[in-house]
């Protein structure tokens, strides 16, 4: 595959979905117009701009955390001091030794991601969480087909919000995982995205916008990436 | 004791026989030095991608085609998560819901206070996992090391319904499963190396009890008679129980093999929680009809289809085509050995006759035979055409079996071979009549008697030019001419 083969292609004729709850109450305003600029800016170049609809949008965050934190503890589950990870001097059998390395090994992040997919598994919660993630994850995978039946790309922001500071939500894990919101989808539908640069808030932080594109259509998502940034004025940051 | 209906099923477990592991390119041999089969791969390195061995999905197709189960057209892997030092990655993957083979049925004979029976036990599921390493306890410096080299060797799990009522249906069943596995080429099903094993879940009810009474699991069997004795032991603990008025806990349980017992491993309350999930490095397996059909058309012939063919159309007795059959390296000796002289009833006889008793013997093992098929072939060749006596092929054999090598020159280096030359052998015998003319006119003035000596004088003298029933013929002609 040439993911290289469509740069420098014409944007006339190109369909470009915006789906509204991208849009909507949670975005910052300053995120929001940035990105509507820029598809105004593909409009010029001749793309055409179709309002769609994600209605399980609001899903995606939850669903992402469980799925992602059921493989990750999954994943994460080799560092027992065994074979692979910190050893414990501290154990004397192996259930004690496995259950001192990790304690002692991981940080908070990881163990509260491990703790959050060990419950998501757990038989009888299973089905309640676990289930219920890979069926929205379902849903989510139809609503974009669904989308792509009359569009060639999707424009969405990369975030909710500007870059926040260091430190500054690290006490709220929630509200963390909700900045995900724009990104998680395409994870969870296996679909191709690229962030692109799109503009400045007040106080010069940069916005980000992200161009979906079909699964294994790599090619046209770099294409449209590279038609808009030829004409995008970089500023460099004033931190 | 009161009469109890044991109800039993069984989880087999066999490794298959493909080159290289499930999910790497790592040699899937039995043995090896320690750690010297594995790769980042199956030892689980953070960062590394399993992907799908072809060949191990179809041995279990075929495994399952072989034990008359329907194949799941699409099929999933799961990760079935828990801590073991013999398995680096902390899950194994395996399959839970959706596994490549559902539906089977194995019919088993045995026999019952001495009357032979057959039955028909369900095969639930066949699904493909992999195997874990192996600990290797050193007592003497009191630490415990892990072997990786079985870890990712492809396994089948079979797993039958509670259609078992006795420990001899168990052993016949295991037995039949592992013959099939042999015959499909999927396994050799080696219980000393650990290429089958078995969990064991038994539970017992009265003949008006309408549920299957609480059951118990004895985990990892690796002998017919451990199976045997575990599923003995256990009827017989849960029996006392019953009658006692207790009641039997769900449990897993380990055998000892040394005391012949079973013991309590964990409770219920213990029990693993897996927490299986569809495992994301894996594809998913779908098969077309056409790659069923494929994978169907080329399992080999089955034991039930040499069984056939020996009776019926090779004319070979029920009891010795089973005897045949059941033992796969036998058959595939004696249809080595039809390759080459194709006489299949005194192959037959030569094989369960000659061979079998040097087998029982111990003298010789089908492991390592030191001839060949054909040379086989050739030998009872030559004594159905009688190049040698039928004695003295049995002195062939017997040297062969020592030493190995070819029929015909071990015949000749002995001096058996008979050249069966008529001219030659009507020239000697008038010879024999010349030296012994006072015997010959003996016979011809009535004393018949004589021929007895006669024959005797010829067979001495024309040792290896012709067989006695020639010999018998021409000196017949000659003094009643």
């Amino acid at each position: 595959m040439d993911y290289t083969s469509k740069i420098g292609m014409d944007m006339k004729g190109v369909k470009i979905a915006l789906p509204k709850e991208f849009y909507a109450d949670g975005i910052d305003e300053d995120v929001r117009n940035a990105v509507l600029k820029a598809a105004d800016e593909f409009k010029a170049m001749g793309a055409e701009l179709v309002d769609c609809s994600m209605p399980s949008l609001k899903y995606a965050v939850a669903s992402y955390y469980l799925i992602s934190s059921a493989e990750a503890s999954s994943n994460l589950s080799r560092f027992d001091g065994i074979k692979y990870g910190h050893r414990s001097e501290i154990g004397e059998n192996f259930n004690e030794l496995i259950t001192n390395s990790r304690s002692e090994g991981f940080g908070d992040e990881v163990k509260r991601r491990i703790l959050l997919g060990n419950y998501a598994l757990c038989s009888g919660y299973y089905d309640a969480y676990y289930g219920k993630a890979m069926a929205l994850k379902q849903k989510i995978r139809e609503e974009y087909a669904q989308i792509f039946e009359n569009c060639d790309i999707i424009l969405t922001p990369t975030a909710p919000t500007v870059a926040y500071g260091v430190n500054e939500n690290i006490s709220d894990p929630a509200k963390m995982y909700q900045a995900d919101i724009c990104t998680v989808t395409v994870n969870i539908a296996s679909l191709p995205a690229i962030s692109t640069p799109c503009g400045y808030d007040s106080k010069g932080m940069p916005i980000g916008m992200s161009i979906i594109g079909k699964m294994w259509d790599e090619a046209t998502i770099i294409g449209a990436a590279d038609a808009y940034e030829k004409n995008f004025a970089y500023v460099k940051a004033n931190i | 004791m009161s009469n109890y209906i044991p109800v039993i099923g069984l989880e087999i477990h066999s490794e298959l026989l493909t080159k290289s592991k499930v999910f790497c390119t790592c040699s899937a041999e039995f043995g090896g030095d320690r750690n010297s089969r594995c790769c980042p791969v199956c030892t689980g390195l953070p960062g590394t991608l399993p992907v799908i061995n072809q060949t191990a999905v179809e041995y279990a197709v075929k495994a399952g085609y072989a034990l008359n189960c329907s194949i799941n057209k699409f099929s999933v892997f799961d990760r079935k998560n828990y801590f073991y030092p013999d398995l680096p990655k902390a899950y194994q993957i395996s399959q839970l819901n959706l596994p490549l083979c559902i539906n089977g049925s194995v019919p088993i004979e045995y026999e019952e206070n001495g009357e032979k029976k057959t039955k028909n036990i369900r095969i639930n599921r066949i699904h493909l996992e992999e195997d874990a390493g192996k600990l290797v306890h050193d007592d003497l410096n009191g630490v415990s090391l892990a072997d990786y080299n079985r870890c990712g060797i492809p396994l089948i799990e079979i797993v039958t319904e509670p259609d078992i009522s006795s420990a001899e249906e168990a052993r016949s069943l295991v037995e039949k499963i592992a013959l099939l596995l042999q015959y499909a080429g999927v396994s050799d099903c080696k219980m000393e190396q650990g290429s089958i094993r078995c969990d064991v879940n038994v539970s017992i009810m009265r003949p008006e009890d309408k549920e299957f009474g609480t059951r118990a699991e004895i985990k990892n069997l690796n002998s017919l008679k451990s199976i045997y004795r575990t599923i003995e032991y256990e009827i017989k603990r849960q029996s006392r129980l019953l009658d006692r008025g207790e009641r039997v806990v769900q449990e897993t349980r380990r055998y000892d093999d040394n005391k012949g017992e079973t013991k309590t491993m964990r409770s219920k309350e213990d029990a693993h929680d897996y927490k299986y999930f569809p495992d994301p490095d894996i594809l998913q397996v779908n098969f077309t009809d056409e790659d069923l059909e494929r994978i169907k058309n080329s399992l080999p012939e089955m034991p039930y289809e040499r069984l056939d063919k020996y009776v019926n159309k090779y004319g070979l007795s029920e009891v010795d085509a089973k005897i045949i059959v059941n033992t796969k390296k036998i058959s595939d000796l004696y249809e080595a050995a039809l390759e080459v002289y194709n006489n299949p009833k005194s192959v037959a006889n030569f094989i369960l006759g000659e061979l079998m008793r040097r087998i029982n013997l111990g003298e010789i093992s089908l492991d390592n035979l030191p001839f060949t098929p054909a040379e086989l072939g050739r030998l009872v060749e030559m004594s159905d055409t009688e190049k040698i006596s039928k004695n003295d092929a049995k002195k062939v054999f017997r040297i062969m079996s020592e030493q190995g090598g070819d029929p015909e020159k071990i015949a000749a280096a002995e001096g058996m071979l008979i050249s069966n030359d008529s001219g030659k052998a009507a020239e000697m015998i008038d010879e024999v009549l010349a030296n012994n003319a006072k015997a010959v006119e003996q016979y011809k003035s009535g004393d018949v008697k004589v021929f007895g000596f006669l024959m005797g004088q010829c067979t001495k003298a024309l040792k290896g030019v012709a067989t006695p029933k020639v010999i018998k013929e021409e000196l017949e002609k000659k003094l009643n001419s």
